[in-house]
């Protein structure tokens, strides 16, 4: 921990750079060299740079901030040093940690997106209590696991808010501020040395902006991490928190060094930032092509007129700054010393720790804590199944009065396998009111699953589990107004069959929605095309069309047997109907029996019983969670084949290419994601606090 | 006439000397009227032709403004609802003149948007306003399209390009007289203007289509407005979600805009150095009261004189705003460690104190300082001038241009969002074939009577049902509509009638692509007629359920609630239909009286019965019996009345559209018009109670025009007016 703990070695340790000197006090020091992302173009579009031969250094008690335009290659540069770059970039150069190469995968480094990724309805401490089950050692007492919450909450300042909602699109709760160092304490839960931050401040105001800096800060300093964050436009106040700066433009590296002499750096150039003027808006303004274009623009409108001197960086195009910047840079003694720092780093031996991977909570604990975690957020988001009992209850009630004591007479036989086909098919069909929920589930899944919180299995049995009393209680409210009212088969054993046989039916169309949720993400097509594969699956079943009378090919001998619908039918209307008498057709004529009716009207076989139907049910409900299961596995085995396919093709592109220097202009590619998106995905739509 | 414009102009310089400070900064940058941009002088000449001459600018002044809002919650334990009154804004006077860009700043919650609202006559039901706006001397009177008003999210549709939004805006609201070159060089201009040439002819964007950044939507928002040349421009946040340089050329925008003779006055949240730099004049607020009024250039002198004066080095708004931003202190109260110990150490006497108390200072010493007592004596001064009164903006284009540009709008609209009517053909198709195959060829076999109608109830159940899936579109043209309305673009009725007239081509090409192969691979009733009421019959009901998915839009703007909304109902409706319970086994009261009649499948039903049975003669269950007429079936299988005629049925789900569609007029209307009213009178009501004895009604409230937005002011962490509407 001392200061100049360079040793015996007399003036060696004066000769240490001071970021050096940080890097011997422990903790992870982090080192870039050269290092270039390259994002080949596929098709007919040209390859682009992303980063170009950055330097760089991050260590202990230091906070970085990495700045530039949009899409100068900030998110690129800290997907680069997390080692989350996306499956299709080329990464060249070197980067160090504690003067060794290692791979910094998903899970060894703490990394806080831009989106807050949260539950709505638990409230910000059991939120963290959750994410600490989830991944600290099963073998953790509680109070201990009470005591990392606390203190985390306490690092983090979430004290006042411990006990209030995060939010959601009903739920009024916590604000912008809170949330991001919410998402932030769930990622220094384990304890990590290494802390990444894609655009924390983005979207807060003044005071949460500098809120949640300052709290990086007192992370990294009291704390003694290594934090590097990603800034789009600090204030005054954020920026002068700022250690280590990093200022990008088109991928290049415009200056890396102390934030404090930066200034001096770009007045050294002869652009000095004016006195009233906050310095990182002064070289954002200074490398920002965009810029040009308003310039462009204006003079095109006529604008600039009589105003035309009101700025005097006008008078060279931002281009011409930049490439001056980039020159000096590259020469200056700014570049030299950090040249040195590095190599002064890279020779400290750093007690490497090992980071454990992912989660040390063991399987079953992962399982319990998700279920328990998926079972209260049910329970507090009205949209998530209240909405549904109630639409349910009140499907059930039309239903019960419109068959009100349905009897025995002839028409009773058509009104019974109405009544029937309604229940299995609309019923569940309403079941795609849960689909935006699924949405934000999988939203959650796909994040934590990155950060290897949890396997896919503990997953989607967690699902399973939290989800069946809910529809237990669907089912069984629905099924049991509808049974009495319409008075169907009096006996225990016909209602249990009955609201089995929806509960069956309910949460099959709910794993279902699920598949589609995880292969559409999208709100829209998810719905229409549930709302088609439910249609389909409604007139395979034999209500529309008699199961003897569906063609033979496909529609009879695959679908219908994969169709819910026909086993819950079968089984509805065995259940039913077996054992009744009804009235004939004419009067006079001999009483049709169920049976009569199931085989011959029907056209079913009575050879199995219904119990059978409903077991096959439940066999399908395992199977699609099965299939559900296999998708998620397939979507994460595929993606390295798919990048490394990808790579490979690309590199033997290139290699017959001589022209791989050719760079282009970001404009293009990057603009996007400051951009709010658009209010079409109904994901937003739904975290937004309602209505427009 | 060259000597008008230059009057002008000079009358607006002048204007800006009587201001008696800082003139040099802001004059000069005025010199010549040649400084004119091209649109902007099309203004003045017009202006300068009418009749009467003189003044056409705007001056905006406000005095003693307070806006006292009614809360309504279940606050602090005690049962029931307790209402309390809150002063949003306290005390505020200030004023806009011609040729400025006032700035209203302030931290988040501290009333900036409030007054905006105030100013712009947009205030919701349950606010209320005492003190006086007056407008070139009068009482101002700004209601739906007197004032541009830009808000802060580009409600636009993303599938026009620049060129198309812009001038199908001006088509909706040109007067019919003027002459299409002229519409079409006006629009021209205000593109120039907006400095959006270079993306004339991108499509704005939506969620399938990438389009322009976020810069350029937001001047096109403020080229929609400055299309009717108001002199009077208001804008909620325009640089909010913009980077840097996008901000800084919508602010460089507007301050041309200003330049040109208008009044500009935008709220503002955290302007960057350059941003900062472009305004004239900031009004900056804390906690509903004014902490400074006067030249933006001299805020950092009035900070310096109170005894915060403004770091070298550092953006000055963002030193206000660190002064007057109360949650710096809550900031600071969570600081622990090194953290704390740093601002101990430092030597800005900003960490050394409360936010708060700055606040108050500040608040103290601007009201004796002389930027207060100019402020008065100026909006003294420009209550005496009683100047032109300003035409009402809005629309001038007649009911029928309206209705026509609409419609044009939203076909085009209609024919290139791949969510609104495609993606729905393509299910409808694959939907579609999977009945056909089946049903494939039905036949008159005994098993096919239950197999036709089980097919009929399908088809006009569960096709139809389909169209919810064009809900999130009619959300989205709702919007639009309800920021045109605001603005008063165009007429409710002008908007019904062109979205029921743009949406017939596509429910046709959909009902007869899916109808005709339906008809075909099933092989119903033969015959061209039959056809043709299968096919209208389709159309009739899919045009029903999309006008009752309108109606619900109109209310619920929420997509998850719309839907499952929409589905219930259709459920119902299917219940009564009269095939899963027969006719005359619905239960008579409720289910079978108005319910059944109600349901449209119910008229679907049973004219497609007739339509498909009638005629046919089918097989009996075994050979010996005889064979079983149609008629026979309908009446006593499917319980129908064969005298009545299928087209009269056909003809009820026709006169089902006109209903549907009124009742989303009537849905539109309601919520513009009564909602408002109710809330107002409540609100009213709650404080006449509350403040009984204290004297002073509000005056205002009652004669100001309805506003779709109520105020909710939340006692939680924001503790500020958050709108909603």
């Amino acid at each position: 921990m001392e200061l100049n703990g360079g040793g015996g070695g007399g003036g060696w340790a004066g000769a240490l750079s001071p970021a050096a000197r940080y890097a011997e006090s422990g903790g992870a020091s982090l080192t870039w060299e050269n290092l270039t992302a390259v994002l080949p173009g596929a098709g007919g579009r040209a390859t682009k740079k992303l980063v170009q031969g950055v330097y760089g250094y991050a260590v202990p008690g230091r906070v970085v901030a990495i700045m530039g335009p949009s899409g100068s290659g900030k998110s690129t540069l800290l997907d680069a040093l997390s080692g989350r770059l996306a499956r299709n970039v080329l990464l060249t150069g070197k980067v160090l940690l504690n003067g060794k190469k290692r791979r910094l995968d998903y899970g060894v480094v703490a990394y806080v997106t831009q989106e807050n990724v949260l539950l709505g309805t638990l409230t910000v401490r059991e939120t963290v209590t959750y994410s600490a089950l989830l991944r600290l050692p099963s073998s953790m007492s509680k109070a201990e696991v009470r005591r990392v919450v606390d203190d985390t909450l306490d690092e983090m300042g979430l004290r006042e808010c411990a006990d209030r909602n995060i939010g959601n699109w009903h739920l009024r709760g916590i604000s912008g501020g809170e949330k991001k160092r919410l998402s932030i304490a769930l990622e220094i839960l384990t304890r990590p040395r290494l802390l990444f931050l894609d655009e924390p401040t983005s979207g807060l105001d003044s005071a949460a902006a500098f809120s949640v800096i300052e709290t990086l800060r007192q992370l990294a300093v009291d704390g003694g991490r290594t934090v590097i964050s990603s800034v789009h436009q600090p204030s005054s106040e954020v920026f002068a928190l700022f250690d280590d700066l990093c200022l990008l433009s088109s991928g290049e590296c415009v200056y890396f060094g102390d934030a404090k002499l930066a200034p001096q750096f770009f007045a050294e150039t002869g652009f000095p930032c004016p006195s009233r003027r906050n310095p990182s808006d002064h070289f954002l303004r200074c490398v920002n092509a965009d810029f040009d274009d308003v310039a462009a623009a204006m003079k095109g409108s006529m604008k600039l007129r009589a105003e035309a001197d009101f700025d005097p960086l006008l008078k060279y195009s931002t281009t011409e700054i930049r490439e001056r910047l980039v020159d000096k840079y590259r020469i200056s003694e700014y570049a030299m010393m950090v040249r040195n720092t590095i190599h002064e780093i890279s020779k400290i031996e750093g007690v490497i720790e090992e980071v454990v991977k992912g989660s040390q909570a063991s399987w079953w604990k992962q399982l319990t804590t998700l279920t328990r975690r998926s079972f209260t957020n049910m329970s507090r988001d009205f949209g998530y199944y209240w909405l549904r009992i109630i639409i349910y209850i009140l499907m059930a009630v039309c239903l019960g009065t419109i068959y009100y004591d349905v009897g025995t007479s002839y028409a009773a036989i058509q009104a019974r396998a109405s009544c029937g086909g309604f229940v299995s098919g609309f019923m569940t069909f309403m079941s795609i009111g849960g689909f935006p929920s699924f949405i934000e589930e999988m939203k959650m899944f796909t994040l934590e699953r990155q950060n290897g919180h949890y396997g896919v299995a503990a997953y989607i049995i967690s699902n399973f589990l939290s989800s069946m009393p809910f529809l237990l209680a669907v089912s069984w409210a629905s099924a049991s107004i509808t049974y009495w009212m319409v008075k169907f088969r009096p006996g225990f054993s016909y209602f249990a069959f009955f609201a089995l046989n929806l509960y069956g039916g309910v949460s099959v169309i709910e794993s279902l929605m699920m598949i589609i949720s995880a292969l559409v993400p999208n709100f829209l097509m998810g719905l229409i095309l549930g709302a088609g594969v439910i249609g389909i699956m409604m007139l395979t079943s034999g209500f529309f069309r008699l199961l003897p009378e569906l063609p033979k090919i496909f529609w009879r001998y695959p679908v219908s047997y994969i169709v819910y619908g026909s086993w819950g039918l079968k089984g509805a209307y065995k259940n039913d109907l077996i054992g009744l008498e009804f009235e004939p057709m004419m009067p006079g004529q001999p009483k049709l029996t169920g049976e009569y009716i199931i085989t011959k009207m029907m056209g079913l076989s009575l050879s199995h019983s219904k119990w059978l139907d409903l077991a096959m049910i439940f066999v399908l409900l395992f199977a699609y969670r099965l299939i559900f299961f296999l998708i998620l596995k397939a979507k994460e085995a595929a993606a390295p084949y798919i990048r490394v396919a990808y790579t490979q093709f690309t590199i033997k592109r290139l290699e017959r290419r001589a022209s791989f220097r050719k760079t282009l202009a970001m404009s293009s590619m990057s603009k996007r994601h400051n951009q709010p998106s658009h209010p079409m995905a109904v994901q937003e739509g739904l975290n937004s606090p309602l209505p427009y | 006439m060259k000597k008008k414009q230059q009057q002008a102009a000079v009358g607006v310089v002048k204007a800006e000397l009587e201001d008696g400070r800082g003139k040099a900064a802001v004059a000069s940058s005025m010199v010549a009227p040649a400084a004119l941009s091209p649109l902007s002088e099309t203004l003045w000449r017009e202006k300068a032709a009418a009749e009467f001459l003189g003044d056409v600018s705007a001056r905006l002044a406000w005095r003693d403004l307070t806006v006292t809002v009614v809360v309504t919650g279940n606050g602090g334990g005690g049962g029931g609802e307790t209402t309390a009154t809150q002063e949003v804004l306290q005390g505020l006077t200030g004023h806009a003149e011609p040729g400025t860009m006032t700035a209203l700043m302030g931290p988040s919650g501290s009333g900036k948007s409030t007054l905006l609202d105030a100013l712009a006559g947009r205030l919701a039901a349950n606010a209320f306003l005492d003190g006086t706006v007056l407008l070139n001397g009068r009482k101002a009177n700004l209601s739906f399209g007197a004032a541009a008003y830009v808000t802060q999210d580009d409600n636009l549709i993303g599938t026009l390009t620049v060129r198309e939004t812009i001038s199908y805006s001006a088509r909706l609201r040109l007067p019919d007289k003027m002459p299409t070159e002229e519409k079409r060089a006006l629009v021209e201009g205000t593109i120039v203007e907006m400095g959006l040439q270079d993306c004339a002819d991108t499509v704005v964007g939506n969620w399938h289509l990438r389009g322009i950044s976020g810069g350029e939507k937001r001047r096109v928002s403020i080229a929609l407005e400055i299309l009717m040349r108001p002199r009077l421009l208001f804008l909620d946040e325009p640089t909010s979600g913009l980077d840097s340089a996008s901000a800084f050329f919508v602010t460089q925008t507007l301050r041309g805009l200003a330049r040109d003779g208008r009044t500009v006055i935008a709220s503002i949240h955290q302007p960057s150095s350059e941003v900062f730099e472009l305004f004239d004049r900031l009004y900056l607020l804390s906690g509903g009261k004014t902490v400074y009024f006067g030249l933006a250039s001299e805020a950092c002198q009035f900070f310096a004189q109170a005894g915060f004066p403004c770091p070298p080095l550092r953006n000055p708004s963002d030193h206000f705003l660190r002064c007057i931003n109360a949650d710096f202190d809550k900031v600071k109260a969570t600081l622990k460690g090194s953290m704390k110990r740093r601002f101990e150490r430092s030597d800005d006497p900003l960490d050394h104190i409360m936010t708060s108390e700055a606040i108050r200072r500040l608040i103290t010493y601007y009201k004796n300082s002389q930027y207060y007592f100019a402020a008065q004596q100026k909006v003294n001064e420009m209550a005496r001038v009683k100047g032109t009164v300003l035409d009402a903006g809005g629309s001038q284009a007649s009911f029928w241009m309206q209705a026509f540009t609409l419609t044009k709008r939203s076909f085009i609209n209609m024919s290139r969002d791949f969510g609104y009517y495609w993606l729905r053909l393509i299910i409808y198709i694959v939907v579609t074939v999977c009945i056909g195959t089946i049903y494939l060829n039905v036949g008159t076999g005994y098993s096919s009577i239950l197999a036709r109608g089980a097919c009929a109830s399908f088809v006009f159940g569960f096709v139809t049902f389909m169209s919810i899936g064009g809900f999130p579109s009619f959300v989205e043209d709702m919007k639009v509509f309800q920021r045109e309305r605001l603005n008063g673009h165009y007429g409710v009725l002008a908007f019904v009638i062109s979205n029921t007239i743009s949406a017939m081509p596509f429910l046709i090409l959909i009902t007869f692509i899916s109808g005709t192969m339906c008809y075909f691979m099933v092989r119903l009733h033969p015959g061209f007629t039959h056809y043709l009421f299968f096919v209208l019959c389709l159309y009739a009901s899919v045009t029903v359920v999309e006008s009752l998915m309108m109606a619900i839009a109109s209310v619920i703007p929420n997509f998850l609630m719309g839907i499952i909304i929409g589905a219930g109902i259709q459920g119902i409706f299917m219940l009564v239909s009269g095939y899963f319970r027969l006719p005359h086994d619905i239960p008579k009261p409720f289910w079978r009286y108005p319910m059944s009649y109600i349901s449209f499948h119910y008229w679907a039903l049973q004219g497609q019965y007739q339509n498909d049975l009638k005629g046919l003669v089918f097989d009996n269950q075994n050979d010996e019996l005889p064979k079983i007429p149609g008629e026979y079936i309908l009446e006593n299988v499917f319980q129908i009345d064969v005298n009545r005629s299928k087209w009269l049925d056909l003809a009820v789900l026709f006169s089902m559209i006109v209903i549907y569609r009124l009742l989303f007029f009537a849905m539109i209307k309601a919520s513009e018009d009564v909602t408002p009213w109710v809330r107002g009178y409540i609100a009213r009501r709650r404080v006449q109670r509350g403040k009984k004895g204290r004297g002073g009604a509000h005056r205002g409230a009652a004669d100001r025009s309805p506003s779709l937005r109520a105020y909710v002011v939340d006692a939680g962490d924001d503790g500020l007016p958050a709108e909603h509407p």
